[in-house]
C-alpha cells in the first residue's frame, strides 16, 4: 500500500462535485472575447448575449469526463515515453513562470536573461529527481511577445526532457505547436507523443479571458495536453472556506475540461491548480498558506475520484530567500503533495510568490523531492516477517551490520541523501571545511554544469525554429540572442 | 603460484572463509608470512579504506572485509609473533565503555574496524572501571587505550581513567576517547591523546598515534 492521506469525507467530496456541476449549469462561465465566443458557439456552447455567460449543462460535463483520458504520457524530445502523469505517479517539476532570478553569485534579485535560462535548463537536466523541466522563468533579453516560444526552444535545445510550458499571448499556442511538431513527424505524431504539458489559467471567478480560452482551444486542436490551473485567492476572489473554494475550483477546471473535450474529444486534461490565500492584513497571496495547502490536497481527491490526472503548485516557497521559511514551505508542500498523490507537482526552485527562481533552491529542492518520493514508497514485507529469526540474529550478534538481510535490503531501505543534506557530526563537518548549505549548493551547481553534455540538435532544425520565432515576433533587423550550443 | 590479487578481491568481498583458506595455501606454498600479510591482506584492506573514503562502499562492506582480514590474520599471527600485538599486528588496543555506561554500539564498531585494519583489539565491554582498564593495558602490553561514553553523566569518568593511568605509570600508552557527547576539546581538557568523531577516523587516529611514538616495551624499560 502506498502511503497516502485524505482530507475529505467521500460524501462531502461527492457533494462538492455535484455542486460544481450545478454551478456550471446555473451560473456558467463568462467569456468576454467575441472571437472566443464564436469559436465556442461553433462547438455548441452559446453565450448569453448580455452577460456573455455560457451555461454548461451537466450532461455535457459528464460526457466530457468520459472522453477525457485518465492519464497522459509525456514524451521526451526524441519521442520516447518519459513520464506517465496519472494514476499513483508523483512527479516533480520546477515551478514556472518567475519574472526574476536570485543571482547565486551576488544574492541579488535581478531580471533574468537567456544565458541564465540555458544555465537553468542544463542544471535541471542533470538533477535526478525531477521528472521533466518547465519554462521556469522569463528571459528579458528577447521581446516578450516571443518569450514563450523562445523559452520552449531553449529547453528543447539543451535538454531532451519533456516540458511544462504555456503561451503568453492569445495566438501563442499554434507557434509553439509548430515548433514542437518539428520534433515529430507532424501534428498527429505530436498529439500521439506529446513533448509538453501546457498550463492554462482560467480567470477566477468563473471567467475565461481572451488569452486562456484561446490557448485552451488551440491546445485541444493541436492535441497538446493541458493543465488547467485556477488561481483562487481565498477570501478575496473565492470563498474563504475550503468547501466553497473547492466547489469554485472544481467548476472552473470542469468548464475548461468540457470545452477542450468538445473541441477534440480525448484531449488530455490535467486537473491543476495554484490557489493561494488572501492575507487579510498585507494583501499578499501566499500559495503556501496552510489553508491553501488543504485546498490543494482536497482538489486532488476530487481529481482522483473523477479519474483525472492532477497537478499542483506545491513544493515551493513564498519566502524571498532560501531561509528556514523556504525550507519549511517547500518540504511541507512536497510531502503533502506526495501523500495526496498529486501527479505533477510544480514547485522546485521557486521563491517569492512564484516571482523569483533560484538555482541553489532547485538543487536543494531536488533533494526534498527525493525525500518525499522515498516517503510514499509502499511499505512492504522484505524478508522481515516473521521477524523472529532476524531478531534472534540481532540478539546473538549484537548488531545486524553484516547480516545477509541488511546487506540485501539496506541500499534500498536506508536512503543516503546527497550533499544538500548534512548528516555529518560537528567534528566531521569542521573537518570537511565547515561548509554551509550554500557552499555545498554552489559546488553542486558547478559540478552538474561541469558534467553537462549537450545532445545537439541538427543545425537545420535550429535554423528552422529560430526562423519561425524571428518571423513571428521580431522587429525587422532585430536578432535573437546567440547562445552556447545554438548555432 | 599464489595470486595476491585474488586474495585482495576475496578480502574486498568479505569472503572470510575463502580468504582464510587462501592464506593457508599461501603459507603451504612456502610464501613468507610477512609477504602474505603485506600483499595478500594489507594491500586489499587499503583498497577497502580508499573505497569507503570515496563513498564507493559502505559500513557493512567494510565490516565484512574487516572480518575477512581478521580470519586471514588468525592464520598468520602465530607465525609472525609469539604474542599478540607484536610483528604482524598494528598494535594492541584495549577498549571499553566507561563505568556506569552500558552503551557499546559505537565502541563495537570502532573495535571491528580496528581489527579489520590489523590491530589486536581487547574489548572489555561496558561499565569498565579504571582498575579494569589498567589491568588489561598491563596484561596485553597495549599501546592504545580507547574509552567510549554515550552520556554526559558518564563521560566525566574518562578524566578519572586518564589520571589513574598516569598514577599507574602508564603515560606512554596513548588514550583515545569517543562517543556522542565527547569532543576534541573535551579530549584535550581531560588530557587524552586523541579523539575521533567516527569509527573510520578512529582507526586513522590509532595509526597516527602508533606511528608517532613506539610503545614503552619496544622503546626500552618503562
Amino acid at each position: 500500500m502506498r502511503p497516502s492521506m485524505r482530507v475529505l469525507h467521500p460524501s462531502l467530496r461527492d457533494r462538492v462535485i455535484d455542486e460544481s456541476m450545478d454551478v456550471l449549469a446555473r451560473l456558467g462561465v463568462q467569456v468576454e472575447d467575441p472571437g472566443a465566443r464564436q469559436r465556442l458557439e461553433a462547438i455548441g456552447l452559446r453565450a448569453d448575449p448580455t452577460t456573455h455567460r455560457i451555461q454548461i449543462p451537466r450532461t455535457l460535463v459528464e460526457q466530457a469526463l468520459v472522453t477525457a483520458p485518465s492519464s497522459v504520457t509525456l514524451h521526451d524530445r526524441e519521442g520516447r515515453p518519459a513520464a506517465v502523469v496519472g494514476g499513483d505517479e508523483v512527479h516533480f517539476v520546477p515551478a514556472s513562470s518567475a519574472l526574476r532570478v536570485l543571482d547565486r553569485h551576488t544574492q541579488q534579485v535581478r531580471d533574468p536573461n537567456s544565458a541564465d535560462f540555458v544555465e537553468y535548463v542544463k542544471l535541471g537536466h542533470g538533477l535526478p529527481n525531477l521528472s521533466y523541466l518547465s519554462t521556469a522563468f522569463i528571459p528579458k533579453d528577447v521581446p516578450q511577445d516571443i518569450a514563450d516560444a523562445w523559452r520552449l526552444y531553449l529547453v528543447a535545445a539543451h535538454s531532451t526532457r519533456p516540458i511544462v510550458s504555456g503561451a503568453f499571448t492569445a495566438w501563442g499556442v499554434p507557434r509553439m505547436g509548430q515548433i514542437m511538431a518539428m520534433f515529430r513527424s507532424g501534428r498527429d505524431d505530436l498529439a500521439a507523443r506529446p513533448m509538453a504539458l501546457f498550463t492554462v489559467c482560467p480567470n477566477t471567478p468563473l471567467r475565461w479571458g481572451e488569452d486562456p480560452i484561446a490557448n485552451l482551444m488551440d491546445c485541444a486542436e493541436w492535441g497538446i495536453p493541458v493543465e488547467i490551473v485556477p488561481v483562487l485567492l481565498l477570501g478575496m476572489i473565492s470563498p474563504a472556506t475550503t468547501v466553497g473554494a473547492l466547489v469554485l475550483h472544481t467548476a472552473e477546471v470542469l468548464s475548461g475540461l468540457t470545452i477542450a473535450q468538445l473541441v477534440r474529444p480525448g484531449t488530455p486534461i490535467v486537473f491543476g491548480g495554484a490557489p493561494a490565500s488572501f492575507h487579510m492584513q498585507l494583501m499578499s497571496n501566499p500559495m503556501t498558506a496552510v489553508e491553501a495547502l488543504q485546498l490543494y490536497c482536497a482538489y486532488a481527491e476530487v481529481a482522483k475520484h473523477l479519474g483525472l490526472p492532477s497537478q499542483a503548485y506545491m513544493a515551493l516557497s513564498d519566502s524571498k530567500f532560501n531561509d528556514p521559511q523556504a525550507g519549511m514551505e517547500t518540504g511541507v508542500g512536497a510531502f503533502l503533495a506526495a501523500l495526496a498523490g498529486i501527479n505533477s507537482v510544480s514547485g522546485p526552485g521557486m521563491l517569492d510568490y512564484v516571482n523569483c527562481f533560484s538555482l541553489e533552491k532547485l538543487v536543494f529542492d531536488d533533494e526534498v523531492v527525493a525525500h518525499a518520493r522515498r516517503f510514499i514508497r509502499p511499505v512492504e514485507v522484505r524478508e522481515d516477517l516473521p521477524a523472529g529469526p532476524l531478531l534472534e540474529e540481532l540478539i546473538r550478534d549484537k548488531h545486524l551490520l553484516m547480516s545477509d538481510h541488511t546487506l540485501a535490503h539496506w541500499p534500498e531501505e536506508l536512503y543516503l541523501p546527497g550533499p544538500m543534506v548534512d548528516r555529518t557530526n560537528w567534528d566531521q563537518w569542521e573537518g570537511q571545511g565547515s561548509r554551509t548549505w550554500r557552499d555545498r549548493a554552489l559546488d553542486q551547481i558547478d559540478e552538474i554544469l561541469g558534467r553537462y553534455e549537450e545532445a545537439p540538435l541538427p543545425d537545420a532544425l535550429h535554423a528552422e525554429i529560430r526562423g519561425l520565432i524571428s518571423r513571428t515576433g521580431l522587429e525587422p533587423g532585430a536578432a535573437l540572442p546567440m547562445l552556447g550550443g545554438v548555432r | 603460484m599464489i595470486d595476491y590479487a585474488e586474495m585482495n578481491q576475496l578480502l574486498f568481498e568479505g569472503q572470510h572463509e575463502a580468504l582464510k583458506r587462501m592464506t593457508e595455501e599461501a603459507l603451504a606454498a612456502g610464501r613468507p608470512p610477512t609477504e602474505v600479510l603485506e600483499e595478500g591482506l594489507i594491500a586489499g584492506m587499503a583498497v577497502v579504506g580508499e573505497d569507503f573514503k570515496h563513498n564507493r562502499i559502505y559500513v557493512p562492506e567494510v565490516l565484512l572485509a574487516a572480518r575477512a582480514m581478521k580470519a586471514g590474520m588468525a592464520v598468520l599471527q602465530p607465525l609472525l609473533t609469539s604474542r599478540p600485538g607484536g610483528a604482524g599486528s598494528a598494535g594492541v588496543i584495549v577498549m571499553g565503555t566507561v563505568k556506569g555506561d552500558l552503551h557499546d554500539i559505537g565502541k563495537n564498531l570502532v573495535g571491528m574496524m580496528a581489527e579489520g585494519s590489523g590491530f589486536t583489539v581487547v574489548d572489555l565491554g561496558t561499565d569498565t572501571s579504571a582498575e579494569q582498564y589498567i589491568e588489561a593495558v598491563r596484561r596485553h602490553d597495549a599501546r592504545i587505550l580507547g574509552m567510549s561514553a554515550l552520556l554526559t553523566t558518564t563521560m566525566i569518568y574518562m578524566r578519572t581513567v586518564v589520571q589513574a593511568m598516569k598514577a599507574a605509570g602508564l603515560e606512554h600508552v596513548k588514550i583515545c576517547v569517543g562517543g556522542a557527547p565527547v569532543s576534541a576539546d573535551y579530549a584535550r581538557q581531560i588530557g587524552a591523546d586523541g579523539y575521533a568523531a567516527d569509527a573510520a577516523s578512529a582507526v586513522e587516529l590509532f595509526r597516527r598515534l602508533i606511528a608517532e611514538r613506539p610503545a614503552a616495551a619496544e622503546a626500552g624499560p618503562a
